[in-house]
């Protein structure tokens, strides 16, 4: 994290994002998020639905012209064109900008790339599907080199798995590796992003990117929760944050990749407490070694925990345990989404404004070429009562609706007698996520 | 002599009132004068409570805590290292140099509320939490 700059004394503040974190949870509000939690939890144990009831095809079609709008040719390539043109002006930064704590760079990729287009996927649904810069830089290559545009040397099989080793080496990144600010470490992670992914794409063709790019697949999984969908015949319709989930595939890698987006932000919130940092840098190993090693056993926790869950829930219902650790693994999706918002909305807030402010003057020549040098976060939206607000809602929201996704996907799978029985596992799991991610803000 | 440093400074306590902050400031602030530079918060006499803090190569002492601060209130951080390193108070924007065996003094006031952490370089380690309420 030190900066640097030349000089006697460096006047600007070191590199990094996130000098500000929140005031921890109120106590209260700690015991009233963990009773809504259980109160809720048995209530839809008992008195929701017995019968599956959502389906594939629900949904309110949109309109007819907006439906038209949004699949139309020049509409998407506005989108394209300005993913392009921010990779664009980030890479210029990246490449020729100052390496100072003005640099956009470090909050582009850390907050923007992580969180907000997680947050915006929860909004708009997966869109890095179609804004990829690799999909078009992959495009351009193939159409220069007059090669099909579904060119592929192999089948891709890989599913999710790519995906949730790119993930896990993003939040190593963001959340372990020292001077992860500088721009040579940034620049570094960046084209070698940007390579892997095209020899990706190159190799396997679209369905790599479409499926096994990481932010493909963080968008697009933090996007079922959209309320904007495509319903099973793919007409654009407005449907719940319940329906986008079940209607994943479970393809392989898919518990191993909703692990990850669980486990690193329960990390990162873990990182935080006192004793645990007091711990490992004062220990004779290196730091990192300890951060490593406790981000990966966060993400393996949750996917361990998950599949034992979900094998004692089959043998209760008395089903085959074969995939059913998959079946159940959406339903971490809105748990995982939950914990995010909770964790990062003033981050977002606070240092995603003052990306903006950053991006006005790439080169560090005090520049302000977007007119937004002098923008300021929102005070309102990162008041210390309003984010606990936020942060006991999502949790709780996001709780809610893991377990009506699981109990759908229940009452799907298990015999109706069993259907009930067979949930009590899966959320006393889903309790513990909750809790456990409730004491984490209030602890550290 | 790190050991007699933190036990010399186990002694002194965590918490002191500012007239007593004051008078121990005078003593520890002569030698890091040629490094302090000049700026609003660094300043000679200790204002508001003060914590000492102690770095024998990568320990801490007192162990990191979270140090409530209201706003408007002040806070005087007396640190010393056995070893040159920099000294960074996140959200106040305060960068200090600290010289091996000297003290350095810094003060803030409590604003926007939130958590920052206070925290030197060579190597990373947190020296403690502020949180403004």
């Amino acid at each position: 994290m030190s900066p640097t700059v030349a000089g006697p004394l460096a006047v600007l503040p070191a590199h990094g994002v996130g000098s500000r974190e929140d005031l921890p949870l109120p106590f209260h509000l700690l015991l009233v998020g963990a009773g809504l939690a259980l109160v809720v939890s048995f209530v839809a144990l008992g008195a929701l639905w017995k019968q599956p009831r959502l389906h594939r095809e629900d949904g309110r079609l949109l309109p007819i012209m907006v439906s038209l709008a949004l699949d139309s040719a020049p509409v998407r390539a506005v989108f394209v064109a300005l993913s392009l043109v921010i990779t664009g002006w980030t890479l210029t930064a990246l490449v020729a900008g100052a390496d100072t704590a003005n640099n956009p760079v470090p909050s582009v990729v850390y907050v923007w790339l992580w969180v907000g287009l997680a947050f915006s996927s929860m909004v708009f649904g997966g869109y890095w599907r179609l804004v990829n810069p690799v999909r078009w830089l992959r495009r351009g290559l193939l159409a220069a080199a007059r090669i099909e545009e579904d060119f592929a040397l192999a089948e891709y099989r890989l599913g999710y798995w790519p995906a949730a080793a790119g993930l896990l080496a993003f939040a190593w990144l963001e959340l372990v590796a020292p001077d992860n600010a500088d721009l040579l470490t940034l620049r570094v992670a960046v084209f070698g992003y940007l390579l892997v992914s095209l020899v990706l794409g190159l190799a396997f063709g679209p369905a790599y990117l479409r499926t096994g790019d990481p932010f493909a697949a963080w968008s697009s999984l933090y996007g079922t929760l959209s309320p904007l969908g495509r319903r099973a015949d793919g007409r654009w319709v407005l449907r719940t944050p319940l329906h986008g989930p079940l209607m994943v595939d479970a393809q392989p890698g898919l518990l191993a990749v909703t692990s990850v987006m669980l486990g690193t932000t329960a990390y990162d919130g873990f990182s935080g407490e006192t004793r645990w940092y007091s711990f490992v840098q004062s220990s004779s190993l290196p730091a990192a070694i300890w951060e490593t090693a406790a981000l990966v056993t966060f993400c393996l926790v949750v996917a361990g925990s998950l599949a034992l869950a979900a094998v004692l829930s089959a043998r209760l219902a008395g089903v085959s345990p074969r995939g059913v650790a998959s079946a159940f693994a959406p339903s971490l999706v809105p748990i995982a989404a939950g914990y995010l918002i909770a964790h990062y909305w003033s981050l977002w807030v606070w240092e995603g404004t003052h990306g903006l402010a950053k991006m006005s003057d790439p080169l560090g020549t005090g520049a302000n070429l977007l007119g937004t040098a002098g923008l300021n976060a929102p005070e309102a939206l990162i008041a210390p009562g309003f984010v606990a607000a936020v942060q006991v809602v999502s949790i709780v929201t996001g709780h809610v609706l893991g377990v009506v996704l699981a109990h759908e996907r229940a009452v799907t799978l298990f015999p109706r007698r069993a259907a009930v029985l067979g949930q009590l596992p899966l959320l006393a799991l889903m309790v513990v996520y909750t809790v456990g991610g409730l004491t984490l803000l209030f602890s550290s | 002599m790190g050991l007699a440093l933190t036990l010399s400074l186990a002694a002194c306590g965590g918490d002191e009132t500012a007239a007593s902050g004051s008078s121990t400031s005078s003593t520890t602030s002569s030698p890091s004068a040629s490094s302090s530079p000049a700026t609003t918060t660094s300043s000679a006499a200790a204002q508001g409570r003060t914590i000492r803090i102690t770095i024998t190569g990568k320990q801490v002492s007192p162990a990191p805590t979270t140090v409530d601060l209201a706003v408007g209130e002040k806070l005087t951080l007396v640190v010393t290292s056995d070893h040159a390193d920099e000294l960074h108070l996140h959200g106040f924007e305060i960068e200090d140099k600290l010289t091996a065996g000297a003290a350095t003094t810094v003060t803030v006031t409590g604003k926007d509320p939130g958590v920052y952490e206070v925290e030197t370089h060579e190597p990373p380690l947190r020296l403690l939490k502020i949180a403004v309420r």
